[in-house]
Parts: C-alpha cells; sequence; structure tokens
C-alpha cells in the first residue's frame, strides 16, 4: 500500500487519467442499470404493486393478460390465501390536450389489488378512476374527465395512486361497472362481465388447482412474459456485462503499460531483496484504490445526474442492485491487474541492473 | 570466518553453439572490516563476479557462501530474502525509486525487513554522508552524487554484512568519488562489514585494503604499486 499510495501521489496526472476512465466506465454502468431498472418499472409497477405470488390466466392466453377472457366464478378461491378478480382493458386517453395510453383496471374496492390513494379519493361512482400520478406528472389533474380512444365513454380522475403502470402505460383503477362500460359502450347492460385474471397470493401455488382451460402463473413468470420486457432487460443486462469486461481490459492495458515503464525500477528493488509478492500485492493495492475511486466517482456522477433528468427519461436507480455492480467493477479491475502480476514475476533483476 | 566465500566457481554462457566463460573457475574470500576492489576493463566479467556473489545469479559450477550459508541452490525467492538480510546493494545508475522521496526510500525497506538501523545510528549515518537536508527531496531533484550518497545510506540501512558497490564512483567527480570511498571505508573499518567495490577506477585503489584485477574472465590477486603505496600510506 505504502508504494502504490506514494507512486499515485506523485504521478497524480497519470493515474488521475486512469480513474477518469473508470469514472466513465462506472457512470455508464449505473446509468445503464438505473434505466434497465427503470424500464423494468415501467412495466411490471403495477404487478409489483399487487404483492401478489401468482395470477390465474387462460390456457390459450399465452400468459398475455388482454388476451385472457373468463367468468367471474370459474375460480373459487381454493388453495390461496387472499384472492382478486382482475379486468383489464387498454386504450388511449385524452383530456384536452393531453393523451396518453392507459391500462384500465376493473376491480373491487375491497379486495387487496385496491391502491392506496395518496391524492384525492377512491373511486365511487360508476365512471371514477383512480390513476397512477405519471398522469400527474403529463397535466392531468383530479377531475378531468377523460374520453376514451375506443368507445363513447368518459371516465372522470378522482385520485392519485403512485408507482402504477403496467406494460409501459398508467393504469387507471375502476369499478367492474366502470369496466364493463369502457369495453362496450351502450350494450354494457346486456353483456355478461369478464374478468382477464385472478390475481392470488398463497404460501404454496402448487396447491391451487383450477380448470383444465386454467393455468396458474407465478408473478415472475408473469413479469417476463410482458411483451417486450425479457427483450429489454436481456439487452440492458448484456451492455452492463460488456461493460465490465471492457473495464477489466481496459484497466489491465493501463496497468500492464505502467509496469512495463517500471520493470527497471521493480527489478532494482528485486535485487535489494523486495520480494515479487510485495511488489505484485502493491500492484494490486493500487488498482483496487483507482478502481475504487473511480467507481466511488462514477456512482456520485449517477445520482447527481438523475436529479436532473426530465421525468420522461424512465431511470430508477436500485441502490442495492447498483451496490453489487460497483463490488464487481472493482473486482473484475482488480482481476484486470493480474496480467501484471505475471509480468512482475518475470522480471530478472539481473538484468534490471544491467548484469 | 570469511564473510563471503566463493569456491571454485566459475559461470559459462551459452549463446547457441559456442559457450562462453564469463568468470573461469575461480575462489575467492573476503573477511569482515576489508574493504576490496576488482578492476578490470568492461566485459571482464568483474559484473557476473559481483552478481554471483551478490546471489542474483547462480554460479555454473562451484558453491558460494555468505556469512556461511551456502546459497548456490537456494531458489530465487530465497535467494532474494539472503540478499534483503544480508547484502546491500550500490549500484553504478542509481537504485533510488523516482516517486518516493529520500526518507520514503528508507522507509520502504521498513516494510519488508526488520531490525533496520536504530534511528541514533541512523542520524549519524545521515550526517556522515551529508544528507540530512535532502530527506524531502525526490531522486529527480538530487544531483548524481546526492543520489549515490542515498543510495549507500539505503545499502547500509538493512545493517547488511556485505555491500557490493558497482562502480560507485562513475558518475561523480574526483573529490564527490573520494568522499564516497571514505564512506564505504567507514562502514567496513568501523562495523565490520565487507565492501566489495567493482570499478574500472584505478584512483579508488588507495582506498582498499585488497584488490583483485579481472581480465578475460580470470580473478587475480594483484599486489601491484598502487597496493603497496596504499599499504605504506597505512603504516
Amino acid at each position: 500500500m505504502f508504494l502504490a499510495w506514494n507512486e499515485m501521489k506523485n504521478n497524480k496526472l497519470r493515474f488521475s487519467l486512469i480513474v477518469g476512465v473508470l469514472t466513465l466506465v462506472s457512470y455508464l454502468v449505473f446509468f445503464l442499470s438505473g434505466l434497465a431498472n427503470g424500464l423494468e418499472n415501467l412495466n411490471k409497477e403495477a404487478v409489483v404493486k399487487w404483492d401478489a405470488d401468482g395470477i390465474i390466466l387462460t390456457e390459450e392466453s399465452d400468459i398475455n393478460l388482454p388476451q385472457s377472457s373468463m367468468n367471474p366464478d370459474e375460480y373459487d378461491g381454493n388453495g390461496a390465501s387472499e384472492y382478486a378478480t382482475l379486468g383489464q382493458f387498454n386504450a388511449i386517453a385524452t383530456s384536452g390536450e393531453q393523451k396518453s395510453p392507459v391500462a384500465i383496471f376493473g376491480i373491487s374496492e375491497d379486495e387487496f389489488i385496491m391502491p392506496d390513494v395518496t391524492e384525492g379519493r377512491a373511486f365511487k361512482y360508476t365512471g371514477e378512476v383512480v390513476a397512477d400520478d405519471s398522469l400527474r406528472e403529463e397535466g392531468f389533474q383530479i377531475g378531468d374527465e377523460l374520453k376514451l380512444s375506443s368507445v363513447d365513454e368518459t371516465l372522470t380522475i378522482s385520485g392519485f395512486t403512485e408507482d402504477a403502470r403496467f406494460n409501459a402505460s398508467p393504469v387507471l383503477y375502476g369499478s367492474f361497472e366502470t369496466l364493463q362500460k369502457v369495453r362496450f359502450g351502450d350494450s354494457a347492460e346486456n353483456r355478461d362481465y369478464k374478468v382477464n385474471g385472478f390475481v392470488v397470493r398463497t404460501g404454496n401455488l402448487d396447491e391451487i388447482e383450477v380448470a383444465d382451460s386454467l393455468q396458474v402463473v407465478p408473478t415472475q413468470t408473469f413479469i417476463e412474459g410482458m411483451p417486450g420486457y425479457s427483450e429489454q432487460s436481456l439487452t440492458l443486462s448484456f451492455m452492463i456485462y460488456f461493460l465490465f469486461i471492457i473495464s477489466a481490459v481496459i484497466l489491465a492495458i493501463f496497468l500492464y503499460v505502467l509496469t512495463i515503464q517500471k520493470i527497471s525500477i521493480f527489478g532494482v528493488m528485486k535485487a535489494q531483496g523486495v520480494s515479487s509478492g510485495y511488489l505484485a500485492k502493491s500492484v494490486v493495492a493500487q488498482t483496487f484504490l483507482l478502481a475504487l475511486a473511480g467507481t466511488i466517482i462514477g456512482f456520485v456522477l449517477t445520482i447527481a445526474t438523475g436529479y436532473f433528468l426530465p421525468a420522461a427519461v424512465p431511470v430508477a436507480f436500485n441502490y442495492m442492485d447498483m451496490l453489487i455492480y460497483g463490488a464487481v467493477l472493482v473486482f473484475v479491475s482488480v482481476l484486470g491487474a493480474l496480467f501484471s502480476i505475471q509480468t512482475i514475476v518475470k522480471i530478472d533483476p539481473l538484468e534490471a541492473i544491467g548484469g | 570466518m570469511a564473510l563471503l566465500q566463493l569456491i571454485n566457481v566459475n559461470k559459462v554462457f551459452k549463446s547457441g553453439q559456442t559457450e562462453i566463460e564469463a568468470l573461469k573457475t575461480t575462489s575467492f574470500a573476503a573477511e569482515g572490516g576489508e574493504l576490496i576492489a576488482i578492476i578490470g576493463p568492461s566485459g571482464s566479467g568483474k559484473s557476473t563476479f559481483l552478481t554471483i556473489a551478490g546471489g542474483l545469479q547462480s554460479p555454473s559450477n562451484g558453491e558460494v557462501l555468505i556469512n556461511g550459508q551456502d546459497i548456490t541452490h537456494l531458489k530465487e525467492k530465497q535467494r532474494a530474502s539472503i540478499r534483503l538480510q544480508e547484502i546491500g546493494f550500490v549500484l553504478q545508475s542509481s537504485n533510488l525509486v523516482p516517486f518516493l522521496n529520500v526518507q520514503q526510500q528508507l522507509q520502504l525497506l521498513d516494510k519488508v525487513k526488520k531490525n533496520n538501523m536504530e534511528a541514533e545510528k541512523l542520524k549519524e549515518l545521515y550526517d556522515s554522508l551529508g544528507i540530512a537536508d535532502l530527506m524531502g527531496s525526490f531522486p529527480s531533484d538530487l544531483s548524481g552524487g546526492q543520489r549515490q550518497r542515498v543510495a549507500i545510506a539505503k545499502a547500509l540501512y538493512t545493517n547488511p554484512s556485505i555491500i557490493l558497490a558497482d562502480e560507485p564512483t562513475a558518475s561523480l567527480d574526483s573529490d564527490r568519488a573520494f568522499e564516497v570511498m571514505e564512506m564505504l571505508k567507514k562502514a567496513a573499518t568501523n562495523n565490520g562489514k565487507t565492501v566489495i567495490v567493482v570499478t574500472h577506477d584505478t584512483r579508488l585503489i588507495q582506498y582498499c585494503d585488497k584488490v583483485y584485477k579481472i581480465t578475460d574472465g580470470q580473478l587475480k590477486q594483484e599486489v601491484s604499486n598502487a597496493m603497496e603505496s596504499s599499504s605504506f600510506s597505512n603504516h
């Protein structure tokens, strides 16, 4: 550490450049992880909000909520500690100049999937909905009348709730009557009620027995089955993994060049009896410090940038993820240093002193 | 007992089909308190001799004993440890670490070896070498002579029993060169160390107790005029 630290202190420019590169790499890693996380949230927020263990859909729906349709009495709650019926319908909501795709959830107010209302009040009458607060950020307000794209009905926002987006669309929570009206317009009264799925909480999903035409889907599988979800998160994960490799290689190259430059110094030290182990430890310590500094600066920069980003950028930082990514980054950087260690071990003190 | 002993040592280098005997079979012994010069033209094998004596390379045949311990067949790791404990090198090009100041050069040795020079003795050493004021300076700020004196301090700091100096006065003017030799002489006589100086500078011979000459890999003790005159001057 002594050698490592003093060398860095006396070659500030050289080592600042390395820290600079590592900072940029870690900045990108953290930002991508935030983006991956944010995009995932965009898709799954409303599902996570249920805090449920699984969902019952029809076999033929291919784990796609809008494509699943069944009668409200097709599941009786066996094997579940709690269950909730869910109807869902996608539409475009318009209020004056504001326009937004929405996912309308038909639920019962006494079900566990009923969201906490953070502003305004819960829906009470047919046509009232509680909206995700991303709509508020877009300019929608309580009392706004929402015209829908496909039917001649209007909805009224009675309140807002937090973190409720489904498949990137803000969710509007309303009663089943509301959903029925939105779905079928004037003919609603003549139609049977249909639901899209049953959300269940249970200790063991296997205990739930359903008809052959239905399937019990664990929440995680349901989320991963959302259109585009896996593709998105895999792409971003790949980018992050590649950045790990890139940072390891960059650091390996830098340190290798620095080590080559120091061969004669190391050689002289080895001639004096300083062990290869001590020199190797010094290089590893140096790498660790450099990687740690770069990662911390990158982290701070990422958080700082997060404050200035417009709401439209779906970045959400998960500090636990970032901690893990940061640790991995430092770890692979140190791996990169191992490359230089074999060079140090091979240095012949005899050559270094010109014997 | 001899601090350094080479018994029937030679060194052969192979270069393709031809073999070059850089050091012909030779025996050598040095006692504590002796300052020994090894002179010879470049390419004569004096560096080979010094590096074998210093445990930097093994001889092709024969045995090397340092402080009674046979180091001939030790692994590099063990030889490194012997070098650290027993040998101080003063190299031709200064052996200082460029990014450490003078004080840190010595601190580094504390990191890798225990039982180095005590603070009191160290201060004495600084004063005698005239480097007490240079503690915060980096090698690049020092003159050639100052660097060489710091290198000597470094070599003495670990309390080695043998000091091997390769052209320690190469970059110095005469006055400085004599100063350096006097310091090495003092280290030998006052502290009972063996000091071996490899040089082609015959002016330095007057300081030495014994002079060896090496030509074409053949080491021979010299009883020259210079030697005698130095003996005379001692009496």
